[in-house]
């Protein structure tokens, strides 16, 4: 069970990020194209629920009384199932499968494939609302656990996320903290290009959210305002977490074409990986 | 209760409120149309702890229904046919099916019952795209007994559901101890000339025809399929067997529903003429069920019509 943390420092959660961004470019580049851009931006985000805020157990992934986790942005598998990897929720040596043929990790997430996924996404916009029916559940039995959902920028262009807003905070789900990861980008270009969301906190709140903002990678940031956001009674919680799209990559940080990158070839995998800050290649997939 | 002369959506809502008492992990969701589905007040009033309104927003329900089923619940989700099928397609399929999660899903007033509220509300394709839905069941009972079972059956099993219910009165078939499985196809009538297949609200309709064609000397066998799938192919194989013809009738559209599954099934197995009725690839419009029925010809004489023809065809003098 992983119920109480043991808090890691500045300088390993650091070195987590390292690994972890190292690990899905890998995972991303063996596979052959993926989504990089909007699993990069995740990276502390995801760390810090993993390893500091929720509770959660990798030897009983459905622990009744877990934390939950819907990445309704599902498209950004690849951050989740490192984390799963990690934590043990299974076999390291699954990450080297992404999107092979017969895997358990698809580029999607999917509850039926992978230990720890709490819900399957990928049709953007559906992820809110089962976490919603997630936290619904949970309050109907007096259960204390909480509901988390990460929805993307571009999804919120989705009609069925403002049809989940209303009804959240209609309900005033306290049990239900959603975090968009705000990352500014969106597969035909710059959220405010394409659909502007702006102004999007504002939104939220006249939806009756109780809303936070934070800079999505700042540790101290992210695990401050979560457990503020956990704080708050009789509203649910949207805590936009202002991000940058395949953060850390050199060639890809902050550009569209992140979304989904193509890698056709061993030039290109090098050049790819060579992107990615990382100071030794590492053996990820060994148990 | 006499569910025999009951309004079928009001069977649904009793019938709802006695799941709930059996398993309160039984949940009663409304997008707005809860009147319409017979649901309130008979189920709000009576559990409404159990009973949600998502208001108008049925790509919501459908996803609070798929997470209330990953935590155990028994969701069941009523709207009408055109918005709990074709409006919330991709939720089903994602959230429902592909996620086997154990949602039920109830379309209301289908087909040519929508009556007054005409083409925008006349779904003629919801038993086709859900049947074309992996890990989709799809039923569509006849009377309130078989619904009554059906209903009962969905709460015990795990499996993703669509179900059609028709919202009048309609006439009794079935007994009270009668047990809807899915699959099983009901054998109503026997015959040996022509074989007529019908679901949900048509059932009802082909007896009468089948009583008509006995006037004229033809012997009909009436097989009913409160299971559009999982399709009892055995039966319809061994009926199509006796009588070497086969019309099927259903409140769709002839492309993919009943007609198209029994047909995939002969073509395949046991090719036999086969003459399907229903809404030959129109929409709807507000008009009366007999102005309808006229219009695109499912009515019991067009059944009684299409059955002699197809008898007449195999080379059986009336």
């Amino acid at each position: 069970m992983n119920s109480s943390h043991e808090t890691p420092g500045k300088a390993e959660l650091e070195k987590l990020a390292k690994d972890f961004r190292f690990i899905i470019t890998d995972m991303i580049c063996k596979a052959g194209s993926g989504h990089l851009g909007g699993a990069l931006s995740l990276v502390e985000v995801i760390i810090t629920l993993y390893y500091r805020i929720m509770k959660t157990d990798p030897k009983n992934p459905l622990w009744d009384e877990r934390d939950r986790l819907v990445l309704s942005k599902g498209h950004a598998g690849p951050v989740l199932y490192v984390a799963l990897a990690l934590k043990g929720f299974f076999p390291k040596s699954w990450l080297g499968t992404l999107n092979k043929d017969g895997t358990r990790l698809p580029s999607h997430v999917d509850r039926i494939q992978t230990p720890g996924i709490d819900m399957t996404a990928g049709s953007l916009g559906q992820g809110l609302s089962c976490a919603i029916g997630m936290a619904v559940a949970a309050k109907k039995d007096g259960k204390n656990h909480r509901v988390f959902c990460i929805i993307g920028d571009g999804e919120s262009n989705e009609g069925q996320i403002w049809e989940a807003a209303l009804f959240a905070g209609h309900h005033k789900l306290d049990n239900l903290i959603a975090i968009c990861d705000y990352n500014k980008l969106q597969i035909d270009g710059r959220t405010d290009d394409v659909l502007t969301l702006e102004p999007l906190a504002d939104k939220w709140r006249a939806f009756g959210w109780e809303v936070f903002e934070m800079d999505g990678h700042d540790w101290h940031a992210i695990y401050e305002t979560i457990n503020r956001a956990s704080e708050v009674k009789g509203k649910p919680r949207m805590i936009i977490a202002h991000t940058i799209k395949a953060k850390c990559h050199c060639q890809y940080e902050n550009q569209v074409s992140s979304h989904n990158i193509k890698v056709p070839d061993e030039a290109t995998y090098r050049k790819v990986i060579e992107g990615i800050p990382h100071d030794h290649e590492l053996n990820y997939c060994e148990d | 209760m006499d569910y025999a002369k009951m309004e079928m959506r009001l069977v649904y809502a009793h019938t709802l409120n006695e799941l709930i008492e059996e398993n309160p992990n039984v949940y009663c969701l409304e997008a707005d149309l809860s009147k319409a589905s017979g649901t309130n007040p008979a189920v709000l009033e009576k559990h409404p702890k159990n009973f949600i309104n998502v208001g108008v927003s049925e790509a919501n329900m459908i996803g609070i229904a798929a997470g209330m089923a990953v935590e155990g619940k028994i969701p069941f989700c009523a709207s009408f046919t055109c918005f709990a099928s074709r409006r919330v397609y991709d939720q089903i399929t994602i959230s429902v099916a592909y996620a086997n999660t154990n949602v039920k899903i109830v379309g209301t007033a289908p087909g040519i019952t929508q009556g007054p509220n005409g083409g925008t509300h006349m779904c003629f394709q919801d038993l086709a795209i859900m049947r074309a839905m992996p890990n989709m069941h799809v039923y569509s009972p006849c009377d309130p007994f078989e619904l009554r079972s059906a209903m009962k059956f969905m709460a015990k099993s795990k499996q993703p559901t669509y179900m059609q219910l028709v919202r009048s009165v309609v006439p009794q078939i079935f007994n009270e101890g009668y047990q809807f499985e899915p699959g099983k196809a009901a054998l109503l009538r026997e015959g040996t000339d022509v074989t007529i297949a019908a679901t949900g609200y048509m059932t009802q309709f082909a007896l009468k025809a089948a009583d008509e064609l006995s006037k004229k000397g033809i012997s009909a066998e009436v097989l009913h399929f409160p299971s559009v799938k999982p399709l009892d192919e055995k039966a319809i194989i061994a009926s199509a067997k006796k009588t070497g013809a086969v019309v099927t009738v259903e409140n769709q559209n002839i492309i993919g529903g009943l007609g198209g599954a029994i047909c995939e099934v002969l073509s395949e197995q046991y090719p036999v003429r086969v003459k399907r009725l229903g809404v030959p690839d129109k929409f709807g419009e507000v008009a009366t069920e007999e102005y309808l029925f006229n219009k695109h010809g499912f009515g019991i004489p067009h059944i009684v019509e299409a059955a002699a023809s197809i008898v007449r065809k195999n080379g059986i003098q009336e």
